[in-house]
C-alpha cells in the first residue's frame, strides 16, 4: 500500500483519552500513537482497562475526554452513518470470534462484502476463498461455526475481518485458550497478513510470548494510565518494577492482588 | 426504556417501510426463514390450542343453552367468540410463548457472543439485518396463523356439536354464517396484526438489551413474555372498546 493513500502518517493517534464508569476511573489520559505498517500491542492485566480502550477506539463507546484519530479522521464526535463509513476501513477480531452460528463459514466472511456494496454473489463467493486461503482454510466454507476447532474459528475471524481490504486490523485477546502451536500460527498470520497487505494492527493481549514476537510497538496499560511504551527491546529494558513483574510473571511485586491495609480498613468500616 | 424501547420500534418500522420509499430491498431470505420458524412452525401448536378451545365452547356452550331449549345457539357462539376474541387472542398467547420467547433468546445470546458488536463494527445496522426480518415476519404471520386456528377451531366447535349434541351439520353452518358479520372477522385480524407488532418488537427489544452472560438471556426472555403478554392484552382490551363504543 503506498503512503499516497494515507490522509494522516499515523494509521491510529490518541489523545489524552479518559473514562469514567460511575466513580470508577477506567482510562485516565491515555495518549499513544501508531504508524502505517506497525503492529501495536496493548498489554495489561485483567481490568485495567485494555478492553475498554479498545472498544473506544472501534467506536463501540465514547470517550468523556480525548480524541481518537483513525488515519487522520477524529471519530469520537461522529454519528452513527459518518461512524460506519470509517468503520468499513477497518477490521475487528473479536475475544470469541464472533461468528454468526446460524451461517457457513464462507458466508461468515461474505457478509460485510455483501452488505457493503452491490457486488454479486459470484464475486463474493471468489474474495471469499480469497480470504480463506489468506487464513490457511481453504475448502472450509460448507462448515458452521460449531463444527470448526477454536483456532479455525479465530482464522475465520480473521478473514472476515480482511474481508474488506481493511488498512488496520484490531485484535481482542487473539491468541487467548488457545494451545502454544495454535497460538503460533495466529501469531505468525498477523505478521504475515501486516506484511503481505501493508496495514496495521493493534492487538491487545496478556500472553507475553505472543505480544514480543509479533510486536514492533508496545504500550503498557496499569489502572487505565499508560506507564510504560516503546519498542520490545525498550519494554523488556525499561526497569518499572510493575512492568518488570508483568512480563517476566512474578506473584510477588507491586502489582496489588489483594487490599491494602487502608482499603481493607475502609471496606470493613463501610460495611 | 421506553424511550429505548420508542426509538428501536421507529427504527424498525422505518427499515420495514424503507423499500416502499425505493432504498434497499428487504432481506428475502431472511424473511422467509424467519417467517418459516415463526410462522409454520408454531402452525400445529396454534391449530391445537385453538381445535381444545373450540370443543371447550361447544360443550360448555351447550350446557347453558340447554337449559334454555336453544342448544343450536351453540353455533352462534363458537362462531361469534372464535372470530371476534378467542382465535387472535390464543394464537398471540401461543405464538410469544412459542416464538416471541426464542426471538428475545436468540438475539440476546447473539448480544452476549458480542455478534451484535460485530455487526455495528463491520457498518451493518443490526436493526436492518436482525430486527427488520423477525418484526415483519411477526407481522405477517400472526394474522395468517390466526385464520387458520380459527378455521381449526370453527371446525372443533362443528364437530362436537354434530357428533355430540346431534345438531344439523348443515343448520349449524348456516347458523353460524348468520351469527357473524364480515366485519367481526376483519376486526379480530385487525387485532392479531397489532398483537404481531408488539409481540414483535417486544422480543427483539428486550434481547437486543441483553447484558450480563447466560443468566442476562434468561432474565431478558422471562421479561419479555411476561411484557408482551401483558401488553396484548392491555391492547386487547382498549380495540375492543375501541372497535365496539366508537
Amino acid at each position: 500500500m503506498s503512503e499516497a493513500k494515507h490522509n494522516s502518517p499515523y494509521a491510529l493517534e490518541v489523545r489524552g483519552l479518559s473514562r469514567s464508569f460511575g466513580s470508577r476511573k477506567i482510562l485516565a489520559d491515555v495518549n499513544f500513537k501508531l504508524k502505517h505498517g506497525e503492529i501495536l500491542i496493548i498489554m495489561g492485566g485483567s481490568g485495567c482497562g485494555k478492553s475498554t480502550l479498545l472498544r473506544h477506539i472501534i467506536g463501540s463507546l465514547k470517550p468523556d475526554t480525548g480524541e481518537i484519530y483513525i488515519d487522520g479522521t477524529e471519530i469520537t464526535k461522529l454519528n452513527d452513518r459518518e461512524l460506519s463509513k470509517v468503520r468499513k476501513s477497518f477490521g475487528m477480531l473479536f475475544q470469541t470470534g464472533a461468528l454468526f452460528n446460524s451461517l457457513t463459514v464462507g458466508e461468515n466472511v461474505a457478509l460485510p462484502i455483501l452488505e457493503s456494496s452491490d457486488v454479486s454473489s459470484i464475486i463474493a463467493d471468489l474474495v471469499v476463498k480469497l480470504k480463506l486461503e489468506l487464513v490457511g482454510l481453504t475448502g472450509f466454507e460448507h462448515l458452521k461455526p460449531a463444527q470448526i476447532s477454536g483456532g479455525m474459528k479465530k482464522r475465520v475471524a480473521m478473514a472476515r475481518a480482511l474481508a474488506l481490504d481493511p488498512t488496520l486490523l484490531f485484535c481482542d485477546e487473539p491468541t487467548a485458550g488457545l494451545d502454544p502451536v495454535m497460538t503460533a500460527v495466529i501469531d505468525t498470520l498477523t505478521v504475515d497478513l501486516t506484511k503481505k497487505l501493508g496495514i496495521s494492527a493493534v492487538v491487545v493481549t496478556h500472553d507475553m510470548t505472543s505480544a514480543f514476537r509479533i510486536a514492533t510497538q508496545m504500550i503498557f496499560l496499569f489502572e487505565g494510565r499508560v506507564i510504560a511504551a516503546g519498542t520490545p527491546d525498550q519494554i523488556k529494558n525499561n526497569p518499572d518494577p510493575i512492568l518488570q513483574q508483568f512480563i517476566n510473571g512474578y506473584a510477588d511485586g507491586p502489582i496489588p492482588l489483594k487490599l491494602s491495609k487502608d482499603d481493607y480498613l475502609k471496606r470493613l468500616m463501610q460495611a | 426504556m421506553l424511550l429505548e424501547y420508542a426509538r428501536l420500534t421507529s427504527q424498525a418500522f422505518a427499515g420495514i417501510f424503507a423499500p416502499l420509499l425505493g432504498q434497499r430491498s428487504w432481506r428475502l431470505s431472511a424473511l422467509f426463514n424467519q417467517m418459516v420458524s415463526i410462522g409454520v412452525a408454531s402452525l400445529p401448536t396454534v391449530a391445537l390450542a385453538n381445535f381444545l378451545l373450540g370443543v371447550v365452547l361447544a360443550i360448555q356452550g351447550a350446557g347453558q343453552f340447554e337449559k334454555l331449549g336453544a342448544t343450536d345457539m351453540v353455533a352462534n357462539l363458537v362462531a361469534f367468540s372464535i372470530l371476534r376474541e378467542i382465535g387472535p387472542l390464543i394464537t398471540a398467547v401461543i405464538v410469544i410463548g412459542r416464538s416471541g420467547s426464542a426471538i428475545t433468546a436468540e438475539l440476546g445470546t447473539m448480544k452476549v457472543a458480542e455478534e451484535i458488536e460485530a455487526l455495528n463494527v463491520m457498518g451493518i445496522d443490526p436493526v436492518k439485518y436482525l430486527v427488520v426480518p423477525r418484526l415483519l415476519a411477526m407481522i405477517i404471520m400472526m394474522p395468517v396463523l390466526t385464520v387458520l386456528g380459527e378455521g381449526v377451531g370453527l371446525f372443533a366447535g362443528w364437530l362436537i356439536s354434530v357428533t355430540s349434541l346431534h345438531l344439523d351439520p348443515i343448520f349449524y353452518v348456516n347458523n353460524s354464517i348468520d351469527a357473524v358479520e364480515q366485519k367481526d372477522l376483519f376486526n379480530g385480524l385487525f387485532k392479531s396484526l397489532m398483537f404481531g407488532c408488539v409481540v414483535g418488537t417486544v422480543g427483539c427489544f428486550y434481547g437486543i438489551q441483553v447484558e450480563g452472560g447466560a443468566e442476562g438471556v434468561g432474565k431478558a426472555t422471562t421479561k419479555s413474555v411476561v411484557t408482551s403478554l401483558t401488553s396484548m392484552l392491555f391492547m386487547d382490551a382498549i380495540l375492543t372498546a375501541l372497535i365496539y363504543f366508537v
